[in-house]
């Protein structure tokens, strides 16, 4: 396993690490450029209007004011923001500006001017008249005949039905559901809702823009996708591929929000139109309404199980809303169907989303990636189901889990955007993540422990797990450029986009490895779509699987041109050559050796060749890694706070090339997810305004309410991956909120269906389940709930 | 964030100096001791600034058995302050300590809470409980405003023209068996609180509740004392009957808001919770735990 | 527009910078070329804009930068000497308490704010300390436990700073 390597496997620091503790300057915004404008963007203050009038002459003749664009400066051209790979499987409803608005934070105007003051005057100076139109802010209604229509213009492609609303439709089916609920000694359904959470990187959206010396339009901005910014942006602002370039420095994390075009476009359409740079920063009260967001959903899930707790059927439909443009709309959906229901074998299984349009926020990727809506589901479900059928929760999962060997043929049906392809299991940790997850947990014991009858505190504990996917099969695809210098260091160019997931250091781990080289041999360079090959981007848990497979392709290529010149050099076959400690080594007894080095000096000088190689690489199947979390919780009764004092991780990630870069991923997942369960959620106002827009009314958890973390990595070897890996960036954030809330039903016999879970809703439920003096359940408002039905 | 409308930042090196400023300027000039940024920014009419961090307005001391601080004194220098910490069973310390992160903090001061009515300030709860007053300079002098009383003026009309240089905490009554106790609750736990309280209690020979004050703070717009629920208490035996009886009678006198954070019913029921923690914990402190 | 001129001690060095009245000290940090003082919400929650002000740690997005003359600035730049790292940045690396590193600047300095004033400080402390320090990438799990290995590090030197060289490599 990862105790056989000398590189990968080990907890080395990051490469990129010096620059950061010391804050050099390595981020979007850490430059100064010479005749810099400032770029603002006046956003929309109704949810639902057309722009009747837009007149910004008072705003032009301000002195240092040098442009201001509207939808009637600049070309129509449909698009999604997506950052996905071409063709895009969102739909192309979306302009650089557009005479419609469509959300409170809708683009209205653009401005550029010399100082951020001139900016935010400019934009008080732009008179617009608004017909303002009916919202549709409930997702519920937002199909209803004659609910206003969102996107009633005829050039928008790829919607599904635009006359209801309707972004995106997804309907797969294995088997036939109705077979098995026939079959089923009991039928469980229940309804869940999830809230729109947002991705609060510290680093804000930023954009620079300038022409270079060659006319070229330059950007550099803080994205997980540079490439296909390059590609959106050369169509949306019809100019060539070929005459822009995209920098992708260090980034202030990402978390899904920045693995899309979001300023790059008018930043550079402000660029082209005033000849000069422009800078375009959000500040936090726009990164909370105007970026992206975690799509919210309505989830009713309907299970049938025999008496013996096998899962015979699963039926999971989907209502969520996109917001006002379909970003991520089909896809996001597409995994909370795809990457939730195969974690345990049913021959059954059927997954129904409708996507609709809603005039609120724009939502887009987040991390897990509709996966923490459908395992919230999911999971909660699975617990009442054990508890009902008086089953030890972690007894019941084991027996439907899904094993190695499988074949996951939902993942078939969902692809991204097309048919996708069947996914087997070749390495399954979930009896292990089960096994020490719970030792770490102290599960059997807390399951039992009486609560203390003089204490307003009661404890639970609870359980949940979950899978994803470690790159898109068939789509997602890496390449890396391997370049050797004269002192025996590499040059390691790679399109992957480190957003701070520790990318960088990772793959020149695989490299070194691979090399039988030390780690700080390696000059690792990410990402310039001018002088970095290419890569979709730092999304779907791909870098390690997949860029990593790139980079170990490319060592392994580079490793036999150094073998081949070290053969010559002395005088020895290649099969009697190994790479080993920054030498070539020969294997039988004469120990002849030459440094990395030596050979270097020798092959660029001597032989006068540059040793330098790339590959590209793709796999056919997304290999998931597993995870089981136990969330320990204490409910207050007098005041309905939750507090988390322990949540454990046992995650299979496959090999770990970095076990304490994995632990941090899993552990920042993790504190997101608690916030997802507990705190975080955006509001809106009947206007569709967002009422909490700040970090003091939008609450994310700091220090002070970090619980105790255990993360335990369980190692598989996976045959696809680069040294047996898969991956860990989002997986840890699915479960922890159904295992709190599985904990929650433990501590105090309350299931909570929706998120987050509020001290008020904990207290008004406490009081109705001392009314009824029986454990109640918590129905979210509307809802009609059946119980499980006893069939024969 | 742009403040370009500031055209000048004074720094005036006397209070007589700094009261002249403020009455000539008027309305366009904003008093910055710590940090203020972020109040100012919904206010561009301001034109000056004036700074009153060197006017010797950090202190903290003694004064008749009670105390008198600087304006000018942040929230770490209370909470740091062991004499601070030990005085009223340490309720300021507790609710300077409750008042951010530390960043926050060191800037925030005590007179720059309580003259922005800054959400976040939950300091003016214990103060309201230990009967304290601001202290305003003004063009006249001097003079003394009860804290209650500054909180019925909603748009600081005191402080037109004039600054605020000192809170003065008079001595609590004496005597043994004395407890008070700040308790807050908020969302998470850095969080600008739902509801913070801070009481304080003396209990008499015969076990009966000689006086008793409960401050409540987030509750209504300003911060207020529980006077019903206080006059429950005293001459009462001290007892959970009579805290619960306090508890009740407290929640019927006060009119809590709703806003995103809360419902005001549940602003009023964890009104009554907090209240009872702090008074359980004032029992506690005073050698009568029930 | 007036301007006015104020004189700072930053890093140990002199300086005299030209303002205007409104200017907020992050802003002039970030112009000056201080580039480790980030902008994260202007509002004084995230912390990603700490520096220490005589030694204390403040939001340099809420302070006018006026407000500084006179002062002791230290931001991060002022942290390492040349090649060779405090050790709590050393130490910081070491735990993987650093990942895409932009609230790294501000906890690094509120850890060396904290250490002077409490060599041995608890885990409570330390939440503390670091609650002003918003980081969305590690779960603060990491940060933590090297605010406490800094700790233990400084005491076991006699509470002196020794300053280890590093080269400026990956390792």
């Amino acid at each position: 396993m990862s105790n056989d390597y000398s590189v990968v496997g080990k907890r080395v620091t990051k490469v990129d690490g010096f620059k950061l503790v010391t804050g050099r300057p390595a981020f979007a915004d850490d430059i100064a450029v010479p005749g810099m404008l400032i770029g603002k963007i006046l956003p929309s203050p109704y949810a639902h209007a057309r722009i009747t009038h837009i007149d910004a002459s008072k705003a032009l003749a301000l002195p240092g004011v040098h442009t201001i664009l509207t939808y009637k400066d600049v070309p129509r051209v449909p698009h999604t923001t997506a950052g996905q790979a071409w063709p895009e499987p969102s739909p192309y409803d979306t302009y650089l500006l557009d005479s419609k608005v469509r959300f409170v934070g809708d683009r209205v105007a653009a401005v550029a001017a010399e100082t951020r003051a001139l900016a935010e005057e400019a934009l008080r100076l732009i008179e617009v008249e608004y017909e303002v139109l009916p919202p549709v802010l409930d997702m519920e209604h937002a199909m209803d005949p004659g609910a206003p229509l969102i996107h009633d213009e005829p050039d928008s492609t790829g919607i599904f039905d635009a006359r209801h609303n309707l972004a995106a439709y997804i309907l797969q089916e294995i088997g036939n559901v109705e077979v098995g609920f026939r079959a089923a000694d009991f039928i469980f359904e229940r309804e869940y809702r999830t809230p729109r959470q947002q991705h609060c990187s510290i680093e804000p959206h930023v954009t620079l823009s300038w022409l270079d010396a060659d006319n070229r339009l330059v950007i550099r901005s803080s994205t997980q996708v540079p490439y296909h910014a390059r590609r959106q942006v050369a169509m949306i602002l019809q100019i060539p591929v070929q005459r822009i370039r995209v920098i992708k420095p260090r980034i202030g994390g990402g978390f899904g929000g920045k693995q899309e075009m979001l300023l790059e476009d008018i930043c550079g359409a402000l660029t082209l139109a005033t000849h000069r740079p422009v800078k375009i920063e959000f500040t936090r009260e726009e990164e909370f309404y105007m970026s992206r967001s975690r799509h919210p959903q309505i989830l009713r899930i309907k299970m049938g199980v025999m008496h013996d707790g096998t899962i015979v059927a699963n039926h999971l439909k989907v209502l969520a809303t996109t917001g006002a443009y379909g970003s991520h709309s089909s896809t996001v959906q597409g995994s909370t169907g795809s990457k939730v229901l195969p974690l345990y074998r049913t021959e059954h299984m059927k997954f129904e989303c409708h996507v609709v349009y809603t005039n609120t926020p724009v939502a887009g990727a987040f991390r897990g990636y509709g996966c923490p809506q459908g395992f919230f589901a999911q999971e909660s479900l699975v617990d009442e189901i054990s508890h009902d059928l008086g089953m030890d929760p972690l007894e019941f999962r084991r027996k439907n889990f899904i094993h190695i060997g499988d074949i996951d043929n939902l993942a078939a049906q969902l692809g991204e955007g097309k048919k996708g392809l069947p996914r087997t299991i070749r390495s399954c940790g979930l009896p292990e993540c089960v096994e020490r997850g719970a030792a770490a947990a102290d599960w059997e014991r807390k399951r039992k422990a009486p609560q203390d009858p003089a204490s307003h505190i009661r404890r639970g504990i609870g359980v949940a797990c979950s899978m994803q996917g470690s790159g898109i099969a068939g789509i997602d695809w890496a390449s890396a450029l391997l370049k050797m210098n004269e002192d025996g260091s590499f040059n390691l160019q790679v399109g992957a986009s480190d957003l701070g997931t520790g990318s960088d250091t990772v793959l020149a781990q695989i490299a070194a490895e691979t090399l039988s080289v030390s780690l700080n041999k390696f000059i690792v360079y990410s990402a310039d779509t001018d002088f970095t090959p290419f890569d979709v981007g730092a999304y779907a848990s791909s870098t390690t699987i997949i860029s990593g497979g790139a980079v170990k392709k490319a060592a392994e290529n580079v490793r036999e041109q150094i073998l081949r010149v070290a053969s010559r050099m002395l005088e020895t076959p290649v099969e009697n050559l190994t790479c080993r400690g920054n030498q070539v080594v020969t294997k039988c007894e004469c120990k002849k050796s030459v440094s990395m080095t030596d050979l270097a000096l020798h092959a660029m000088y001597k032989e006068k060749t540059q040793i330098m190689g790339h590959a590209s690489h793709f796999n056919t199947d997304s290999p998931p890694p597993f995870c089981v979390q136990f969330a320990e919780v204490e409910v207050d009764t007098e005041t309905g706070r939750i507090r988390v004092p322990h949540l454990v991780t046992a995650v299979d990630l496959g090999v770990a090339i970095n076990p304490m870069q994995a632990e941090g991923q899993a552990e920042g997942a993790v504190l997101q997810s608690l916030g997802y369960a507990l705190a975080e959620e955006m509001q809106l106002d009947d206007c569709g305004r967002m009422i909490n827009r700040g970090f003091a009314d939008y609450k994310i958890f700091t220090a002070k309410d970090m619980p105790k973390l255990t993360t335990i990595l369980v190692e598989t070897e996976e045959p696809l991956g680069p040294y047996g890996a898969k991956a860990i960036a989002e997986i840890p954030i699915n479960a922890p909120a159904p295992a709190v809330a599985n904990a929650i039903f433990h501590a105090i016999g309350v299931r909570f269906r929706k998120l987050p879970i509020r001290p008020e809703e904990v207290l008004r439920a406490l009081r109705e389940k001392e009314t009824n003096e029986e454990a109640s359940s918590v129905e979210p408002a509307g809802a009609p709930m059946s119980r499980a039905t006893r069939r024969n | 964030m742009a403040f370009e409308h500031i055209e000048a930042f004074l720094r005036p090196t006397s209070i007589p100096e700094a009261v002249r400023v403020l009455r000539r300027e008027g309305r366009r000039a904003r008093v910055v001791a710590g940090g203020t940024g972020a109040a100012l920014r919904e206010n561009r009419t301001i034109r000056t600034l004036v700074d009153v961090s060197r006017l010797g307005l950090q202190y903290i001391r003694r004064k008749g058995g009670g105390w008198a601080i600087g304006a000018a004194t942040t929230m770490c220098a209370l909470e740091e302050s062991r004499q601070i910490r030990e005085f009223a069973s340490g309720i300021l310390a507790a609710a300077a300590a409750s008042c951010g992160s530390v960043q926050n903090r060191n800037m925030i001061t005590l007179g720059g809470s309580l003259a922005n009515a800054w959400a976040a300030g939950d300091t003016a709860t214990p103060l309201l409980a230990l009967d304290a007053s601001i202290v305003v300079a003004n063009s006249r002098g001097r003079c003394r405003v009860p804290l209650a009383e500054f909180f019925l003026d909603p748009n600081c009309v005191i402080l037109n023209g004039a600054l605020l240089v000192e809170i003065a905490i008079p001595a609590p009554p004496r005597g043994g068996r004395r407890g008070w106790s700040f308790q807050k609750l908020g969302r998470t736990e850095s969080d600008i609180s739902i509801v913070n309280c801070a009481a304080g209690l003396q209990v008499d020979r015969a076990g009966k509740c000689a006086w008793a004050r409960i401050a409540l703070g987030a509750v209504e717009p300003t911060p207020l004392r529980a006077r019903q629920a206080e006059a429950a208490l005293i001459g009462q035996t001290l007892s959970a009957d009579s805290i619960a009886a306090a508890c009740d009678a407290l929640m019927q006198e006060i009119q809590p808001i709703a806003d995103f954070r809360a419902s005001a019913e549940y602003r009023r029921e964890m009104s009554a919770v907090m209240a009872r923690r702090a008074l359980r914990e004032c029992a506690e402190r005073a050698g009568c735990p029930l | 527009m007036k301007t006015i001129a104020i004189r700072v001690k930053i890093n140990g060095e002199a300086k005299e910078w030209i303002i205007a009245p409104g200017d907020l000290l992050l802003d002039v940090l970030r112009r000056e070329g201080y580039w480790g003082v980030k902008r994260g919400c202007e509002t004084g929650e995230c912390g990603a804009c700490t520096v220490l002000v005589n030694g204390r740690p403040i939001n340099s997005c809420l302070l006018f930068a006026a407000q500084a003359e006179g002062c002791d600035l230290l931001t991060i730049e002022g942290v390492a000497k040349d090649d060779t790292l405090d050790p709590i940045q050393e130490i910081f690396l070491e735990h993987g308490a650093v990942q895409c590193g932009y609230c790294t600047p501000g906890m690094i300095l509120c850890t060396k704010a904290l250490l002077e004033r409490n060599s041995a400080p608890t885990e409570d402390d330390v939440r503390d300390a670091l609650a002003g320090n918003y980081c969305r990438c590690t779960g603060l799990r990491k940060p933590i436990e090297a605010v406490l290995a800094a700790a233990e590090a400084y005491r076991a030197n006699g509470g002196k700073k020794t300053a280890r060289a590093v080269k400026a490599r990956a390792r």
